[in-house]
């Protein structure tokens, strides 16, 4: 891998299997998976991190070929548990575009122990190969050896019990009907509800029972939902809010190397949570919008019951 | 010669946070065992039943002893109605409990579960983290104690980001904190209000003094009052990896429920807080305001809340 000139995503946060190949064989590498240091330093340029200007960036290679990419982000104004670790992302955008499991990854830096514990919600987290690029000798090595003695799913659920990138379907019962007499405002509403609502569905909460999903609009009415993911060992869990940044950069394209925070383009927003839940996202959302896009109105529709598949 | 009753670990009731050094050795002794540090997973159980992890029923108790021979209890909170990272972790608890009383360093701690990855990487605040030694009460007998290293190799933490004469979680910080607001509490002027909100700000502002935020450049200090007009009081304690920094109102939880020990009565009745204070930066990069409202709202709605911010210098 010495002397293998580092290569660019072009600011893409996923690669499709054919062009990954392809990709492979321009740069040399037998191994597709050799690939994915190289395209470490540029995607670093992605993250988003105005608070420790430290960035960092994480790429994977999924089941069937796919790449994808994650970055690190920082949400000035608010608690440092709002942030989104380059892992965390990389997983979470794997799990929007269906992807069922993460072989490897190349990640700039050694993932900390949160990170460790986040990744142990996919199901034979232990095998996952890591990379790590600021490591003097850099290899593949399983996450096994980078948590010894671990603590996670295995320890609380059962074995049939879907993990995350696992479908999930969960159900929500009944959810508030949006109104919708055609004006283009409800249509946005009806679409950003059922975006919210198909991610809360799809969302992994088998610890409290209370899956969730939130949905943005931006200002030219595309829509971005993320899932709630949760983590056995609690406070590692990922917001529904983040889950749909997540959304926001790594499926609407991550343009520029922007750190304002000002970026964060959210005119509207969806969440859909369990009525009166043991795990609520609700004030937490609106506060995150706050600090990151205070013009956006969220609008929020509860389930009565749910059942966790 | 009657033979020696079998007592069980299991009869040990303990009602405080803190066992002293001079009390730590006198069981020590009572329990047969040569040294403090083998008295630590006898305790375990103990700890656990003084959990309060209402949402996921698992009870999660660390036992640590300190360089001052002192011995720390560590229990985990859950908080329903609130996302999963307002938790505070067993681990966690033990180390805020620790720097609440002064403590300089942790030698070793006996956790009733193996330590998850959040609660390695807090670890990794204290100087000296990948010598503290570790024992898993539940991976069976008997079990040994292991260095931190063992559990988090190639670990990312303060080393990477700071220089090594900044202070660590545990030594003494003492952040500049000059409150902008008038020092005297308010438009009341009853004798005991006036004298719970004074005492509220000046344990707030002295825990910002204290807390370790060497990351965000925001350190914050959160205060609690009672029922019983008793205050207390928690640091910020931020994480290089920061997701695992623990938040001013569960480190202020912590000095709560230590306080409160082993009131059985108490768990029954939840969190009795009438009032609180937050003391923090004016436009902090990292602010705690509108999450410290959100967490009384779900755990004490009638608690009034005051906030104090400072200008960085």
């Amino acid at each position: 891998m010495a002397g293998k000139p580092a290569r660019s995503t072009g600011g893409r946060f996923v690669i499709e299997a054919e062009e990954v190949k392809a990709m492979a064989k321009e740069a040399g590498v037998s191994a597709v998976r050799d690939l994915l240091p190289l395209l470490v330093p540029d995607a670093k340029r992605l993250a988003r991190p105005p608070i420790s200007h430290y960035h960092v960036a994480a790429v994977g290679l999924g089941a069937r070929g796919r790449i994808y990419v994650g970055v690190n982000l920082e949400f000035p104004g608010l608690p440092l548990n709002h942030s989104v670790h380059a892992e965390q992302f990389l997983v979470a955008n794997a799990a929007a575009h269906g992807e069922s499991s993460i072989l490897c990854f190349a990640v700039s830096s050694f993932p900390c122990g949160h990170c460790r514990q986040f990744l142990q919600e996919i199901r034979g987290a232990e095998e996952i190969e890591i990379l790590v690029t600021a490591d003097a000798d850099p290899a593949f090595r399983p996450l096994a050896s980078l948590l010894p003695h671990h603590f996670g799913p295995y320890d609380l659920l059962h074995k049939g019990a879907p993990r995350l990138l696992e479908p999930h379907h969960n159900e929500l019962g009944a959810v508030e009907a949006a109104k919708d007499n055609g004006t283009a405002g409800e249509r946005l509403e009806r679409r950003l509800r059922e975006a919210a609502e198909g991610a809360a569905r799809a969302s992994h909460a088998p610890y409290s029972g209370c899956p969730s999903g939130l949905a943005v609009a931006d200002g030219r009415g595309r829509v971005y939902a993320g899932s709630y993911v949760e983590s056995a060992a609690y406070n590692p869990s990922l917001g529904p809010v983040q889950a749909a940044m997540i959304a926001c950069l790594a499926v609407g394209g991550g343009e520029g190397e922007s750190e304002s925070g000002e970026y964060w383009d959210v005119a509207e927003a969806v969440l859909v949570e369990k009525e009166a839940a043991a795990v609520s996202q609700e004030a937490t959302a609106r506060i995150f919008l706050e600090a990151v896009a205070p013009s956006a109105h969220l609008k929020v529709y509860r389930f009565r019951s749910s059942a966790i598949v | 010669m009657e033979a020696k009753p079998v007592r069980s670990t299991a009869e040990i009731r303990l009602r405080r946070f803190v066992i002293e050094a001079d009390e730590a050795s006198a069981m020590a002794k009572d329990w047969g065992v040569a040294t403090a540090a083998e008295l630590l997973p006898l305790l375990v159980p103990a700890a656990q039943r003084l959990a309060r992890p209402p949402i996921s029923n698992y009870h999660v108790g660390a036992v640590g002893l300190g360089s001052s021979g002192r011995i720390y209890l560590g229990v985990n909170l859950e908080f329903p109605g609130l996302p999963l990272h307002h938790s505070v972790h067993a681990e966690q608890f033990l180390v805020t409990n620790a720097a609440a009383h002064g403590e300089t360093a942790i030698r070793c701690i006996a956790v009733s579960a193996a330590p998850c990855g959040h609660c390695r990487q807090f670890l990794q605040e204290i100087r000296g983290a990948a010598e503290i030694r570790i024992l898993v009460t539940s991976d069976g007998n008997p079990s040994a104690f292991r260095p931190l290293s063992d559990f988090l190799p190639h670990p990312f933490g303060p080393p990477d980001l700071l220089h090594k004469d900044r202070p660590l979680l545990l030594e003494p910080h003492d952040n500049e904190v000059r409150l902008l607001e008038p020092k005297t509490a308010g438009e009341f002027c009853n004798g005991d209000g006036e004298g719970v909100e004074d005492r509220l700000r000046r344990a707030a502002e002295s825990a910002a003094r204290a807390a370790h935020a060497p990351y965000s450049g925001c350190p914050a200090g959160f205060a609690v009052a009672d029922g019983e007009g008793r205050v207390h009081a928690g640091s910020y304690e931020e994480s290089a990896a920061y997701n695992p920094s623990l938040g001013p109102v569960q480190a202020a939880m912590v000095a709560y429920v230590a306080a409160h020990g082993d009131a059985g009565e108490q768990r029954g009745r939840g969190w009795e807080i009438v009032a609180a204070a937050l003391v923090e930066k004016e436009a902090a990069a990292v602010s705690h305001e509108a999450t410290a409202r959100i967490f009384l709202a779900a755990v004490a709605p009638r608690a009034h809340l005051r906030v104090y911010r400072f200008r960085s210098s």
